[in-house]
């Protein structure tokens, strides 16, 4: 029994762990190898340069920028979503007719494509007849065809909230979980001892969110990581790389300037941030898990 | 999900029934508001796509039409490219969804109906895969691909999205697996069962709704995916359909209404999948975050 057990754990096993040892491990191991070297994307020869890329690093003026620009987008994830998701979930959580409505409504955007996502806000943006800017003019009865893409100043930002926009749906359903999980003769209680709708919510309804609120931080955080999608269909990273994040400034120098040695040296510090929040994930989780059972 | 959440808030019914409670207009007017907001963007690309050019480029885009023109969409429909990547996107899509799940199934089963000593490590190891970006592998697989000759073939994003589903298909099928009984899996072995019959005799049928939920996730999120084939595929013919709406915004670069109508034809699949199987969409989004 016990042999025949080990017999099919390889069996079953062997395939998905092959696999993705193959397309992941690996992959990820060797990224580490290229860091150290000035291959070129094509050649077969490359040479081992040491420490000299992740030397780089620091004097690349847009390295830099591209890691500034990753935290704030890192820091809006933490907000945007996650204060606008809670309440959405709050909202409809509270018994409005046509509930089920406005929850499918705010969580459609999540199976849009970052292409199409991205392609919207242009849209909005769009100077001469974007929404944004037709509701301004409409608003102030003036003139008004900033160019919230083209700016510098601005571009970044415009990107952000698009990509929220479409993050929003994942912490509402999240939450909304989360409020399901309350139990609702708790909440009664609330209601008899004649507390009011703030007190239940800041006292009872938060502090039994903490769960899915690290998970949403979390993912946030973490999908923050990942935007490139609609940032390379927004801007580009532009103008003049002033919306440039980390995993944008990897496929630049990657892809575009074909320096993969660099490029592996910026995605090996991609993956010890990721590692880093993952590992910092794992553990509220496990906190959590112990508080909340 | 819905039921417990009106068991949740059944205490809103309890004061007084008396009292006009102003409450729920506001709140219901609060909702209808950001639904207004939340739906404009999606609501533009709808109005662009029955408009002319002309019409969009006047600043009549946010104006409801008074009359449709089809045009945009007879153009983007009888554009052969557009059946190409439709086609593209689709034979990487299907096969890629269906190996993930299947490997997912196999993984899956292992960890939870026959732990080792060490498998809890390996479980956190294979799900922790899906929290890396992309960019952490790139550049060793493009190399992988391009000296296997596979670049500009559809092969490496099937075989990409294949590994890539492994973590949140072996997650979630864990997590279902572990709710199958495990004497009903003892009495079929001392029945002289074997544990590939307990696995696809036993386990499989009674886990349709959690294969449901993982279809619908990664046939989602591989249509959609837009880095990979920009890296793996070179010629216009195999250019998946989020690649091609990027490259046809080149070719009819302020034809905004056929640009439109372009986004909303590549979105249609996941669109339907998306409505049609919502509640598994919301179930293997939530269960993957959580329990990640």
């Amino acid at each position: 029994m016990n042999q025949s057990n080990t017999f099919w754990r390889v069996a079953l096993l062997a395939l998905p762990l092959s696999v993705f040892a193959l397309i992941i491990i690996w992959p990820l191991l060797s990224s580490f190898y290229y860091g150290f070297t000035n291959w070129n994307g094509f050649s077969d020869n490359y040479d081992f340069v040491g420490f000299e890329n992740f030397g780089k690093l620091f004097s690349d003026r847009l390295f830099m920028s591209a890691a500034i620009n990753t935290i704030i987008w890192m820091a809006i994830a933490v907000v945007l979503p996650t204060v606008l998701g809670l309440s959405l979930a709050l909202l409809i959580d509270s018994h409005v007719p046509g509930g089920p409505i406005f929850k499918t409504i705010f969580y459609l955007p999540i199976c849009l494509s970052a292409v199409v996502v991205g392609q919207v806000w242009v849209w909005i943006y769009q100077p001469d007849w974007g929404l944004l800017n037709t509701i301004i003019e409409y608003v102030t009865n003036d003139r008004f065809n900033y160019a919230w893409l083209a700016k510098p100043d601005s571009a970044l930002y415009s990107v952000i909230v698009a990509w929220s926009w479409q993050a929003t749906g994942l912490s509402m359903v999240i939450y909304l979980a989360g409020l399901t999980a309350i139990p609702g003769d708790l909440l009664e209680v609330c209601e008899l001892e004649g507390a009011t709708t703030w007190q239940r919510i800041r006292h009872v309804i938060l502090p039994l969110l903490t769960p899915a609120t690290v998970v949403v931080v979390a993912l946030s955080v973490i999908n923050s990581l990942k935007g490139f999608d609609i940032l390379y269909i927004m801007t580009g990273g532009g103008p003049f790389n002033s919306s440039d994040t980390l995993a944008m400034h990897m496929y630049n120098e990657s892809f575009k300037k074909y320096l993969m040695g660099y490029g592996s040296a910026i995605s090996v510090v991609l993956f010890l941030v990721a590692l880093t929040i993952i590992r910092l994930y794992f553990k509220q989780l496990k906190k959590v898990d112990e508080i909340y059972g | 999900m819905a039921d417990t959440a009106t068991l949740g808030s059944t205490s809103g019914d309890y004061v007084a029934p008396k009292r006009f409670n102003p409450w729920p207009v506001v709140i219901f007017i609060c909702l209808f508001t950001l639904a207004i907001l939340f739906l404009a963007p999606t609501f533009g690309v709808l109005l662009s796509s029955v408009k002319t050019t002309r019409d969009i480029a006047l600043g009549d885009l946010w104006a409801i039409p008074s009359s449709m023109y089809w045009g945009n969409y007879v153009e983007v429909l009888s554009n052969p490219a557009v059946h190409g990547y439709m086609l593209n996107t689709f034979l990487v899509a299907a096969p890629a969804t269906a190996f993930s799940i299947a490997l997912g199934v196999l993984a899956g089963y292992v960890f939870a109906k026959l732990p080792f000593k060490g498998s809890d490590l390996v479980f956190l190891l294979v799900v922790s895969g899906m929290f890396f970006p992309p960019q952490v592998i790139l550049i060793p697989l493009f190399r992988l691909f391009n000296l296997m000759g596979l670049i500009d073939t559809l092969w490496p994003m099937i075989i990409v999205h294949t590994a890539l589903g492994i973590p949140i298909c072996t997650l979630l099928m864990r997590n279902f697996f572990a709710t199958v009984p495990n004497p009903l899996r003892e009495a079929a072995i001392l029945e002289g069962a074997s544990e590939w019959q307990v696995l696809t005799k036993i386990a499989l049928p009674i886990s349709l709704p959690a294969i449901a939920v993982l279809a619908t996730l990664q046939f989602t999120w591989i249509w959609n995916d837009f880095l990979w084939p920009l890296i793996f595929t070179q010629s216009d013919e195999k250019r998946t359909i989020m690649l091609g709406l990027v490259f046809m915004k080149g070719q009819y670069s302020v034809a905004w209404g056929i640009q439109g109508a372009m986004s909303l034809i590549a979105s249609l699949p996941t669109l339907i999948v998306f409505l049609f199987f919502q509640r598994y969409f919301i179930k293997g989004m939530t269960m993957g975050a959580v329990k990640g």
